[in-house]
């Protein structure tokens, strides 16, 4: 058999920190990737932080794999605006958040992860692979085992012949299948997660920024509490991309188990409302069908030919329409000048329009669907994160961080990452992988980070800052529900011991008021409705059905399914009906039965089946992430 | 016998003087000694084209099957009823499996052989070559197979033909015939469709009559798709010639092993149909009835059943085993399951899920029998039937019953 | 003892055959007003066939540690082809061979530049093994590896799925998968002595299945990417004297057949007009009767 080292296990930006830590450690690590190529399977709201926590440190992305991550990276835009809407119907309340977001960063940068992973991922390997390791992809880990006689871990995987390894480092997501084997911990039930779901709009580069007021330099986030959320705890956000936005949900699993809706439907919601509505505009063809009478040779020929011309307008658009983009049509030689480019443009829409039958006009254009389950830390973080010598880090962890607008978890993967790299480096130079010496040491180390510290209590500082951006607000809209706490809270006097208080009680009391409805629906309306501006729009989204977005993601079903329904009949499974976002489950006379092709791994129905990954390659590519 | 009439010029039989092409032959394609469809459809093809050929040039060509194997010889009979006027059968033990490399050999053998020549027709073989044209079947073994024997023989192949004609051209032709206008009998123009494109292409096999480039190419060959011609009826009281050929083989030619042969259970055959009939959830309210309306449809129409992938997850409820085999993947129609292309797609009780029709809109006339006619499916289809199944597919099955009885009866 | 224990055993030299071709996918190809293809206008890229190939030959290089070169005939932009099949393969040589003459060729004609041309490759070495993809996807008669084979003097293989290569026996054992049309499928083994042709399955997918495997497959594969971006250092182009060949057996001159004529016959599905029956409508459920049984009767373009 085969010995190696290190196994990681999970290709996303925590497994490949890990491995990047470990190889600037010196030490070989095997990573293994069930997706075709890591990146694939990965899905982010999605904003990456990088923090300077005053008390105590965290490690960055840079931290790990040096100054040419921030030079050299994929990753979208710098974010540096960040604005709350309150929403009812078409009226909008906004605070800005800006201070609130710049607290403690460094910076934070919009990803789309299938572009951002195999940047990581060959950083990661070309190191890698000069200690002897490297990645390994399109390997679907299925269980681990150790054998008598030998402190050396045996990992199993669907396409592998077995091989050893004298420590792991789990970093295979909410829905760990490594945590699931070995009963390291519980599978997250549905109070300690939250639902996400978004879809990836495209908009050209130079109309995008004209569109959000910023510079090439700069990106925003929007995000969206009130009647968006169809009652449901939880919000929308909107962030901008180099030339996408990134736009979407994320919604406490509870609350949507408690009125289930279809979670595109939620989308759909948040699409509808009217400044999103003018954000994501873009002018789009349509086909008509035509109904003059031609040969059907014409017609097919006719079809070919729009096709393509289409393409022609729409990569002849996003240049025009890109930083630089006329500069370099003009450096090739094409066109002479910007004039030149634009009447090009024009007479291609109109030789479309005149010839194949195309309109143009108001709509926006969506690329991707996409949803993931992520963990609540508060609630559910592991509080000794190993099992046996598997260190468990980032959402395999149930390490996530979710403060009312603040959502992180692509750091906190992260900072965990290099600190089990760091543990496991240590025990390879003593060849000491006890739990006592390996995973003990884990987790102080992870007990020292600020993002547990997050986890655990209310910072004032930030908590000041949220408050002073909010202080236009009436007080008696808040006040009536709150009250004593928010009289106490907007005193700065009073803050800190509110703030003491507060935290002595415990997140544990304290949540259910802050996540309920009341803040992320009823106090969000009421401010819209009193104190927000009108937005109109002037078109209706044409938001594609849930089979059309489904038709457009890249499958490679296995012919076996990969989930197993164990209850037919619970109320969990009818919930999943509604809830899945793929609507993989349909009822049939009472029971509820799996149609697994078109899963996207979301993981929503973990909780009460046999829930595991597709065999390696397997399932579903994301081209964005 | 009746006054020729044809050109002087053309036939060269008439003059006396014996062709050195002569006789169409056909590699047949066995397992285990029984004919691959497509071999009796090659045959059926080759005796209509010999046919007409010899009624028209006044000849007396014939229709050679070539046949190799181990104990096979009992199918040799079969090819004579079935058009063959000759059978050449190469008997060895090394030919029990197909290896490309020694049933090349013993082809070129047997059609380069005079004295075969001689026992297939006693007069006018004293220059005998090649044969004049040659067919294989366009499938796996018979693509390589006959690729290879044209590159022994040193003529033309043309592949994946679905039309034959025989005719007398004239052709003007930059090499082939240095710009001069050239007349080429007893040309065989090959139509093959183009798969991928909108191209019905003709290729010719033509000599080289350009006296810096002359060289002769013969047999014409190609190698004919499946399920395209059809075998001629079975004349059980036709007679032909059988000629034994005594293979020449050596150790050099048996470097290629066979180890091992599996067949592996066979997946429905949804290729070689012409009419697929798939079902979906529509049979919900009573899925045994309704699926036995669909068997019998379904057989009316000779055609093979297809499901929508929701049913192949066995929603119902059914101690059907029959109706059970029939809820299978290995049925399913769709993005996760099989793409089809048949002339004629029937689909009834499937709403038209984007995955499903991905699986079969290359099919030529797509029939769709609903109630609902807001279903997906009106968008991807010919003909939209607007009822239940229970009402449509017994009157439906009646009809096409009827009126196949009324086309036998004219046949 | 000592150094003479682990004699090296020989390297193995693998030729791949491959074809630049049109790229048929929607938005990237182009139909000319009478329907033929627009070859000026349509993209073109490594054939779908020849890269499958490509993969086998990337297989040997990976787990035998072979020496790969990658051939194709075509005009200049061929090598286009060369550079697509290097960042599948990683492979050490690139062959074109161009030359006026070689054009209008028939299968046959090709697989006689083909043939000189492999001889040729791996330093004049030339090739234990030649793979070729199962056809073209314009053309597509599949012809060309077969010949190119027997022309050569190798036994020809095809449809494989799966082959191991015995380096000390110097032999080949390959799975064949055959289908039989109306009969029912075969999965065959096949033990054959070096050189031999084979011709790739369409679905070949190469596995590797230990940890050093894969991880030597993703070594190779970055070092293929690398090598891509300098691909003209791996190329050798070939004319019609380079390789030595008689010019009337190549290009049109040497090919027995030609393209007599071209028909139309559209085969993409336009968008379908629906014509609604009533199904409670006997006399309507007759012409459909009818029309499913005029269908069934027709002959099918395939």
């Amino acid at each position: 058999m085969e010995r190696y080292d290190v196994a990681v296990v999970g290709g996303g930006t925590s497994g490949l920190t890990a491995l990047r830590q470990l190889s600037n450690l010196g030490k070989q690590a095997v990573l293994l990737e069930a997706g075709s190529v890591a990146g694939t399977k990965n899905v982010s709201g999605g904003i990456l932080y990088s923090k300077k926590p005053k008390n105590g440190r965290v490690y960055n992305i840079e931290d790990v794999f040096g100054r040419e991550f921030i030079d050299e990276a994929p990753y979208e835009r710098a974010i540096t605006q960040y604005i709350l809407h309150a929403t009812s119907k078409n009226k909008l309340y906004s605070i800005d958040l800006t201070p609130v977001h710049e607290y403690q960063i460094n910076y934070a940068y919009s990803v789309l992860l299938s572009k951002l992973i195999p940047w990581l991922a060959k950083e990661a390997s070309d190191l890698s692979e000069k200690m002897g390791g490297g990645i390994i992809s399109g390997v679907h880990v299925k269980s681990v085992r150790w054998e008598k006689g030998s402190n050396d871990t045996v990992i199993e995987t669907d396409e592998l012949a077995p091989f050893r390894v004298k420590a792991v480092i789990a970093a295979d997501g909410t829905n760990s299948e490594l945590a699931d084997v070995t009963r390291a911990r519980n599978k997250f039930s549905s109070e300690q997660l939250y639902q996400g779901v978004k879809v990836v709009v495209k908009l050209p580069e130079t109309i995008l920024e004209e569109r959000f007021n910023i510079t090439s330099e700069e990106g925003a986030a929007h995000l969206f509490a009130g009647d968006v959320t169809m009652n449901h705890i939880g919000g929308g956000f909107l962030y901008t991309n180099r030339d996408t936005m990134s736009l979407g949900a994320v919604y406490h699993m509870d609350s949507m188990m408690d009125s289930p809706v279809e979670p595109s439907g939620l989308i759909d919601a948040l699409i509808q409302n009217p400044l999103v509505a003018e954000f994501i505009k873009d002018r789009v063809p349509t086909r008509k069908s035509n109904h003059a009478m031609i040969s059907k040779d014409e017609e097919i020929r006719q079809h070919f030919m729009a096709v393509k011309l289409l393409k022609v307008w729409n990569n002849l658009r996003s240049e025009y329409y890109s930083k630089d983009g006329i500069k370099r049509l003009i450096e090739s030689g094409k066109y002479k000048t910007k004039e030149e480019i634009e009447s090009r443009i024009t007479i291609l829409e109109k030789e479309l329009i005149e010839k194949y039958n195309c309109e143009f006009g108001d709509n926006y254009v969506e690329l991707e669907y996409s949803a993931r389950l992520i963990p609540d830390g508060k609630r559910c973080r592991m509080k000794a994160p190993y099992y046996k010598n598997i260190l468990f880090i980032g959402d395999a962890a149930g390490r996530g961080v979710f403060i009312g607008p603040r959502i992180e978890g692509l750091n906190l993967g992260i900072d965990d990452a290099v600190r089990a790299a760091n543990a496991v480096a240590r025990s390879l130079d003593r060849n000491n992988f006890d739990e006592q010496y390996l995973g003990s040491f884990y987790t102080k180390s992870v007990e020292e980070s600020p993002y547990t510290r997050d986890m655990k209590e209310i910072d004032k500082e930030y908590l000041k800052i949220f408050l002073e951006c909010s202080k236009n607000i009436p007080k008696d809209i808040v006040g009536s529900r709150y009250g004593m706490i928010f009289k106490l809270m907007s005193s700065s006097t009073l803050r800190g011991i509110a703030v003491g208080f507060a935290n002595m009680l415990g997140f544990d009391r304290l949540l259910p008021l802050v996540e309920s409805v009341d803040t992320y629906v009823n106090v969000p309306v009421e401010l819209a409705d009193r104190l927000g501006k009108p937005i109109d729009s002037n078109y209706v989204p044409n938001t594609p059905s849930l089979q059309e977005r489904i038709a457009k993601l890249d499958y490679d079903d296995d012919s076996v399914p990969h989930i197993q329904v164990t209850k037919p009949r619970s109320e969990f499974m009818q919930k999943m009906v509604t809830l899945c976002p793929t609507r993989c489950y349909s009822g049939e006379n009472g029971d509820v039965i799996l149609q697994h092709e078109g899963c996207i791994e979301c993981g929503t129905c973990a909780y009460e089946t046999i829930w595991r990954h597709p065999r390696g390659v397997k399932g579903v590519s994301y081209k964005y992430g | 016998m009746s006054e020729p009439t044809h050109n002087l010029e053309s036939n060269s039989e008439n003059l006396g003087i014996a062709e050195p092409y002569q006789h169409l032959y056909v590699v047949i394609e066995h397992e285990e000694g029984i004919p691959v469809p497509i071999s009796l459809e090659m045959l059926g093809e080759a005796r209509r084209l010999m046919d007409n050929f010899n009624k028209k040039y006044s000849s007396n060509e014939k229709v050679v099957a070539v046949v190799l194997g181990d104990n096979v010889r009992h199918l040799c009979d079969d090819l004579i009823k079935s058009g063959a006027d000759v059978v050449v059968y190469a008997n060895h033990p090394s030919l029990r499996h197909y290896t490309n490399l020694l049933y090349t050999k013993i082809i070129c053998q047997i059609v380069e052989d005079k004295n075969v020549a001689g026992s297939i027709s006693p007069i006018g073989y004293e220059n005998y070559k090649k044969p004049r044209y040659m067919f294989f079947s366009a499938d796996n073994t018979g693509r390589h197979l006959s690729s290879t024997v044209m590159a022994q023989l040193e003529s033309g192949l043309a592949s994946d033909i679905n039309k034959l004609v025989i005719s007398d051209l004239e052709i003007r032709h930059e090499h082939k015939t240095k710009g001069q206008l050239a007349k080429y009998d007893k040309t065989l123009e090959m139509y093959r469709p183009d798969f991928s494109g909108f191209l019905w292409t003709t290729i010719l096999c033509l000599d080289n009559r350009n006296p810096a480039i002359a060289r002769e190419y013969h047999p014409q060959s190609c190698s004919i798709i499946p399920g395209v011609f059809e075998p001629i009826t079975k004349e059980d009281q036709r007679t032909g010639t059988f000629i034994d050929f005594e293979p020449r083989i050596s150790d050099e030619d048996l470097r290629v092993k066979v180890l091992s042969r599996n067949i592996i259970k066979s997946t429905i055959d949804f290729e070689s149909c012409k009419i697929i009939v798939s079902y979906g959830r529509g049979i919900r309210d009573s899925p045994e009835e309704n699926f036995k309306l669909i068997e019998e449809f379904a057989k009316s129409l000779n055609a093979e059943i297809g499901v929508s992938l929701p049913i192949s997850k066995r929603p119902y409820q059914t101690k059907d085993q029959h109706l059970l085999s029939y809820m299978v993947p290995e049925r399913v129609i769709g993005t996760s399951g099989r793409k089809v292309s048949p002339v004629v797609y029937i689909a009834i009780g499937i709403s038209g899920a984007v995955q499903h029709i991905a699986g079969m809109k290359e099919s030529g006339f797509v029939v769709v029998i609903n109630p609902d006619t807001d279903a997906a499916f009106r968008d991807e289809c010919d003909l939209f039937i607007r009822g239940r199944m229970e009402q449509v597919l017994p009157v439906l099955t009646e009809l096409i019953k009827k009126h196949m009885l009324t086309i036998e009866k004219r046949a | 003892m000592g150094r003479y224990d682990c004699m090296p055993v020989r390297p193995l030299n693998v030729g791949v055959i491959v074809k630049l071709e049109p790229d048929f996918s929607e938005g990237n190809v182009s139909y000319n007003p009478d329907g033929t293809l627009n070859r000026a206008e349509t993209k073109n890229i490594l054939g779908p066939h020849s890269a499958a190939a490509t993969l086998a030959a990337f297989y040997c290089k990976v787990k035998y540690d072979a020496r790969v070169a990658i051939g194709t005939m075509g005009p200049p932009i061929a090598n286009q082809a060369l550079r697509q099949a290097q960042i599948i393969s990683n492979a050490d040589e690139l062959h074109l061979y161009s030359d006026r003459i070689f054009a209008g060729a028939d299968t046959l004609a090709t697989a006689e530049v083909l043939r000189l041309g492999v001889s040729r490759m791996n330093n004049g070495l030339g090739a234990d093994i030649v793979i070729s993809g199962h056809r073209a996807s314009d053309g597509e008669t599949g012809q060309t590896g077969p010949q190119t084979a027997w022309k050569l003097g190798y036994p020809f293989i095809g449809n494989v799925i799966d082959f191991h290569i015995d380096q000390e026996s110097r032999s080949i054992q390959a799975t064949r998968f055959i289908s039989l049309y109306g009969f029912y499928d075969v999965i065959e083994e096949i033990q054959a002595p070096l050189p031999v042709f084979i011709s790739a399955d369409p679905s070949y997918k190469p596995s590797f299945n230990t940890v050093s495997e894969r991880l030597s497959l993703a070594r190779n594969l970055n070092e293929a990417r690398s090598k891509a971006d300098n691909y003209e250092k791996y190329l050798q182009v070939y004319n019609s004297e380079g390789l030595g060949a008689d010019p009337s057996f190549v290009g049109l001159p040497g090919s027995p057949t030609i393209v007599y004529k071209v028909e139309k016959i559209p085969k993409a599905r336009a968008k379908r007009r629906v014509e609604f029956i009533d199904g409670n409508d006997a006399a309507q459920l007759e012409t459909v009767a009818k029309k499913l049984l005029q269908l069934m009767t027709e002959v099918p373009i395939k």
